[in-house]
């Protein structure tokens, strides 16, 4: 397989775009998640066929999944046009009519209750939340205290190394490492890049986390956090690991049972 | 009981069904999916050799739900949780009538539990009440996303809802067990928001909020909510099965609720038939906590752990007395038809710090 055809992107870059595209509810990458079954790229034009853990995952995720997708691979300068094929789901004539036409949400599902904008700003937080616990657990194995930590502002790291960008996926590279200044710059502890960078992307997405002053780490409800509610705080970080990951679950095994279906029928 | 390391385990499974789901009960295509997402979820989280045939799962009758119960003891009581779904079957999926005529066979054995939905206005306060005299149910099951005419769903803390809990905390209907989980086709997700139990809870304290599913996938809400509000108690089905395919995350998910609900506001429910107690229950007595959970949580799934989510709990909410149950299961109907006699015979010593 040549990795590139004419004037087009490369396989790779197309994949590396799709790998910055995330299941909403368990902020993982659908490369990752392997919801990626074909990418076809016919010079500048490129199809991505991708199918979810079931037929009836919400149409709402299934929608923003795709029209991230088709944004990020057309981010590549070489695309001209992303086409999404979604497979096997309940809503898919909807979902890849309205996606590769452009539609809003609204447009291509008239039944639904307006647009996804506040089921995904709801996700966001959750991510954000769960992101938040690994960048402080990791600063904690630096050796930090919650006074420190509390206390951190965005301009205490060095951002230029935290560029958002999916060299930093969790599973990704660990020897990447970010140095962050502590009590006014009277010292700086050198800790991994990864889920700083995680966290931080997700902050600014979310929108609280822009000027250089601002607090870095927050409350799920977006406050900045007292010292003495700090531990609770990042339990609360924990238990949003633990709840994405626990759905995470079910979305893993609702696929192996689909597929071991699947290959049933194919056997029989 | 459950016999555990030689100490028997009173289990209470609190939540079943006594479905129809054959396609001549389905009206609307909903029905068809909803029944075939159960299987899904079905398939997913049972032992391959124990999976059910789709025709099975759609009837399976009330002769066999009271062997799978019953049959091997895995279970001594169970209580009935309706879902009527009347849009999608035109029987309904599995009404209080309909459970209630296997409940009032065994009524030593069985809890039957109602309903009722907000947006059923004056009738269906009527309805409810009818539901009290006629069986005297201690409490209801909520379908907050269940689909009716026009509407997707309705919300635990809207006014209309809040007449209706006023009426069961006026008929001393006590529990309020809500279905607050996964996604299931062709339900919306948003009906399945654990947010509007907050209000509704700190609003009736004299009334218990069971939160089945414990909120999964939102299981961070409902664990901040459950750990201010404490009349909200959190259901094991879905959790439950966890434990048999994916233990590692039943031990995270085990340890986060008793870390923010503690040990008394746990409650075992196979969700039957969507899993089966006969081997379910075995799979979360048998299951441990990892040792870096119970170091990181400081939580333990020991036996008196155990015996308090398994069935005390429960007891406690539904005014069961489990030794009386005990002397009582030595020789009603069901000990005699599957030969349970002895092992309900045995004397054990009432718990010392009773």
């Amino acid at each position: 397989m040549s990795a590139r055809t004419s004037d087009g992107p490369t396989r790779a870059a197309v994949r590396d775009r799709l790998d910055r595209v995330t299941d909403p509810e368990l902020d993982r990458s659908i490369v990752a998640l392997e919801y990626i079954d074909a990418i076809e790229i016919d010079g500048g034009h490129v199809t991505v066929h991708l199918t979810l853990p079931t037929a009836w995952c919400s149409p709402a995720f299934a929608w923003m999944m795709a029209v991230d997708a088709r944004d990020e691979v057309e981010s590549l300068p070489t695309v001209e046009t992303a086409r999404i094929a979604l497979h096997d789901h309940m809503h898919e004539t909807e979902i890849n009519r309205g996606v590769n036409e452009r539609l809003t949400f609204a447009a291509a599902f008239p039944d639904a209750d307006g647009d996804v904008d506040a089921v995904r700003s709801e996700l966001d937080d959750t991510a954000r939340v769960a992101r938040q616990y690994d960048a402080v657990e990791t600063l904690l194995d630096a050796g930090l205290d919650a006074d420190a930590i509390v206390d951190f502002r965005l301009r205490d790291l060095e951002e230029d190394e935290l560029v958002p960008d999916r060299q930093f996926e969790s599973d990704g590279d660990a020897s990447e490492t970010v140095a962050v200044s502590v009590r006014d710059r009277a010292f700086a502890v050198v800790v991994p890049a990864a889920p700083l960078a995680r966290y931080l992307e997700k902050a600014r997405e979310t929108e609280l986390v822009a000027n250089p002053a601002d607090v870095l780490f927050r409350t799920p409800e977006g406050d900045p956090i007292d010292a003495e509610t700090f531990d609770l705080v990042h339990r609360r970080g924990r238990l949003a690991t633990v709840s994405m990951s626990s759905q995470g679950g079910i979305c893993d095994g609702l696929r192996e049972a689909r597929e071991g279906r699947l290959e049933g029928t194919a056997n029989d | 009981m459950y016999q555990y390391n030689g100490e028997e385990i009173f289990v209470i499974d609190g939540h079943v069904h006594l479905w129809d789901a054959t396609e001549e009960n389905i009206k609307h295509q909903g029905g068809e999916e909803f029944i075939q997402c159960f299987y899904d979820y079905h398939t997913t989280f049972t032992p391959e050799e124990r999976q059910w045939s789709i025709d099975e799962y759609r009837r399976y009758g009330a002769d066999r739900m009271v062997e799978d119960l019953f049959g091997n003891a895995a279970a001594d009581m169970a209580i009935f949780q309706p879902t009527y779904l009347t849009d999608f079957y035109t029987e309904g999926f599995n009404t209080t009538e309909q459970n209630a005529e296997l409940a009032t066979e065994h009524p030593e054995r069985f809890v039957l539990n109602g309903t009722f939905d907000p947006r059923d206005g004056d009738e269906g306060l009527e309805y409810l009440e009818e539901l009290h005299d006629e069986y005297r149910i201690p409490g209801v099951k909520l379908y907050t996303a269940e689909w009716r005419g026009d509407s997707k769903g309705w919300r635990l803390d809207d006014e209309e809802a809040f007449e209706f809990l006023e009426k069961c905390s006026e008929l001393g209907i006590e529990n309020i067990h809500a279905h607050k989980g996964p996604t299931i086709r062709p339900l919306n997700r948003d009906a399945f928001d654990v947010a509007d139990i907050d209000d509704a809870a700190s609003s009736f304290p004299e009334l218990n909020f069971v939160v089945e599913h414990v909120g999964l996938p939102r299981l961070d809400d409902f664990c901040w909510i459950a750990a201010q509000e404490n009349n909200v108690y959190g259901g094991l089905a879905v959790a439950a099965p966890f434990a048999q395919n994916r233990p590692g995350k039943f031990s995270e998910i085990m340890s986060e609720l008793l870390w923010w609900l503690g040990e008394d506001r746990i409650l075992f429910g196979s969700d039957y038939a969507l899993w089966n107690p006969d081997w379910l229950v075995e799979e979360v007595v048998e299951a441990e906590l990892t040792q870096e959970d119970r170091i990181e949580y400081g939580v333990e799934w020991d036996l008196e752990t155990k015996r308090k989510v398994m069935g005390e709990n429960a007891a406690d909410l539904y005014d069961i007395d489990i030794e009386e149950k005990r002397r009582a299961f030595r020789e009603d109907e069901i000990s005699l038809q599957f030969d349970l006699e002895d092992h309900y015979a045995s004397e054990e010593p009432a718990p010392a710090d009773d």
